[in-house]
């Protein structure tokens, strides 16, 4: 057998199982029930949640990514373990919260989470509308991923519309039949796979390219002063930008829809405990940065479309590695991919209907909630994938404007968690003003202020709207104001 | 020890690795030389302080007035 074909098999293989474990793991569940369907009951267990968690962090990005900024920008690929191992952490804190006010309220959105605090209409619309097109620029990128890998692997014989179609419409399925549930239990599978296939694989292309980890960074050290430096002479970025990317990615992690509900589907307990081992999954994330290393000197840029494929690059051309390997890589990346994606197609469905739908037409039954949220899983899906696709230059500019955006749901979240005085039109006009800053310095200005990050910038005219504004208005409902900031 | 003095502790321990990560602290770690256990000082910098970040995090978690809640406000 050809090396593509091997390929081709280990890669549908893969989808088999990933498809039978999404679909066995949502069975025996309630079918009808929106708690069900939006947080599995409230009842994940540990390892679930680990991986669950772990895997929405373990994405296309990483797989693909993460090698291409160790490739291309040296020693700023680092923001990347900075920011994963520490992103997590005020969850310790903020996750037991937010699922005690979930449950006394029956919540299990960001939007409805700001519309009880808040009131109003506004608010949860806004919410529910930057999560939809943030959470579409997400997946198109996990797709154009998976579609990229499908089609490298295979040496060009599964083309880009067939590859996403396969390996996303799978999660559509076992997302829209399984809800969280699924997902869950989804990436505990592909959570393994794709740790052991980074590590296997990473520590094999370090060892054929350059015999050991110490020779290649002595190598790389002589020939590149500056590369594993930061703002240095020979370094690629300044420390300002270092430094903003870091705490933007911080800052707005938990603030993703997907990531932020997880709060409602478990205890405290649970949410302290996968919080303590969660450190690790940036340790998991060194020899993807490893291959990006190994490839310099090696790889010349010009052969590559972009820093994004020297992963795949380096196996089936630099390296010429057996065609069990393409398959490995071909699963480990698909399973990244394909675990974030079902995260975010389930949060983006429960967002929309949560904050849109149901604030456009009140009294809309449990049951129905639930038929829209099935039926959104398959139209985000569509959406997601034509533009995959078919892209179209304006509608990416906007969503990837919305994609910086999710940061500034921060100073709500916190204002509603920790302040009493925190006022609606305060929230709101922070949000517009944030949002607006952040989609002029990323798309429009061809440089930001002293080099902070776009979103930084929209964060802090974010946060001194809220605090004057607040000073300037007063809060409605002062009786679920104190009841948020007492809870936990 | 109260929940609240729990936080406080927790916060500012974390901040200490957090801030060493960032500029301008970040400075003591930048520097691709001496080369430690095979990796270059910086990228040996930023694994030391997310080990010792677990490390705390388990340490905190020991002495978690809350850690074995269930349930109830």
């Amino acid at each position: 057998m050809a090396d593509w074909q091997i390929a081709m098999v280990m890669m549908v293989g893969y989808l088999i199982v990933a498809l039978v474990i999404g679909v066995m793991a949502g069975r025996g569940q309630d079918k009808g029930s929106l708690n069900e369907f939006a947080v599995a009951g409230g009842k994940l267990g540990l390892i679930v949640m680990w991986f669950l968690m772990g895997g929405a962090v373990f994405s296309a990005f990483s797989f693909l990514g993460a090698p291409g900024w160790a490739y291309s920008q040296g020693a700023p690929a680092l923001y990347i373990l900075t920011y994963t191992a520490f992103a997590i952490l005020p969850w310790y804190i903020i996750g037991p919260k937010i699922g005690k006010i979930g449950r006394k309220y029956n919540i299990y959105t960001v939007s409805g989470f700001l519309k009880k605090r808040f009131g109003g209409r506004v608010l949860p619309i806004l919410i529910g509308l930057i999560a939809l097109l943030a959470s579409i620029q997400y997946l198109a990128t996990q797709m154009k991923g998976m579609a990229y890998i499908f089609n490298i692997m295979t040496e060009g014989r599964i083309p880009f519309w067939l590859g996403a179609l396969l390996s996303y419409g799978i999660v559509v399925v076992y997302v829209a039949t399984g809800g969280l549930r699924a997902a869950a239990w989804s990436d505990v599978f592909q959570g393994l796979l794709m740790i052991i296939i980074s590590w296997v694989v990473g520590l094999a292309i370090v060892n054929q390219l350059h015999n050991s980890i110490s020779s290649m960074f002595n190598e790389l050290i002589e020939s590149n002063p500056g590369f594993l430096e930061i703002g240095n002479a020979g370094s690629t970025m300044s420390p300002m930008a270092y430094t903003t990317t870091i705490l933007v990615s911080l800052i707005g992690f938990l603030m993703w829809p997907h990531l932020f509900s997880k709060s409602y589907a478990s205890n405290a307990r649970t949410i302290k405990k996968t919080v303590l081992i969660y450190p690790v999954f940036a340790l998991f994330l060194i020899p993807l940065l490893l291959v990006g290393f190994a490839a310099v000197n090696v790889v010349n840029s010009s052969e590559l479309g972009s820093p994004d494929e020297i992963l795949p690059y380096l196996i089936t051309t630099a390296l010429s590695l057996p065609g069990w390997v393409y398959g490995l890589v071909g699963a480990g990346a698909l399973a990244a991919a394909m675990s974030t994606a079902d995260a975010i197609t389930h949060s983006a469905s429960l967002e929309f209907t949560d904050g849109v739908i149901k604030n456009i037409k009140a009294d809309i039954s449990d049951k129905s909630t639930l038929l829209i949220m099935r039926i959104g899983v398959f139209v985000i899906g569509a959406l997601a994938y034509f533009i995959t696709v078919f892209g179209g230059q304006g509608l990416i500019a906007l969503l990837l404007g919305a994609y910086g955006s999710i940061v500034q749901f921060a100073p709500g979240v916190y204002g509603a968690l920790y302040s009493k005085r925190a006022t609606a039109p305060a929230i709101i006009t922070g949000l517009i003003v944030g949002t607006v800053v952040n989609y002029y310095y990323q798309l429009v200005a061809p440089v930001t202020p002293f080099d902070i990050h776009a979103g930084i910038l929209g964060l802090i005219c974010n946060v001194i709207i809220v605090i004057v504004v607040s000073t300037l208005t007063q809060v409605k409902d002062v009786k679920i104001a104190t009841e948020y900031r007492n809870i936990g | 020890m109260s929940k609240k003095k729990f936080t406080t502790i927790y916060c500012l321990s974390l901040l200490i690795p957090l801030l060493l990560l960032l500029f301008p602290l970040f400075s003591l770690g930048n520097r691709s030389t001496p080369m430690v256990i095979g990796l270059p000082f910086s990228v040996f910098w930023v694994i030391l302080w997310i080990i010792i970040a677990f490390l705390i995090v388990l340490a905190l978690y020991r002495i978690d007035p809350d850690k074995d809640e269930t349930e109830g406000n």
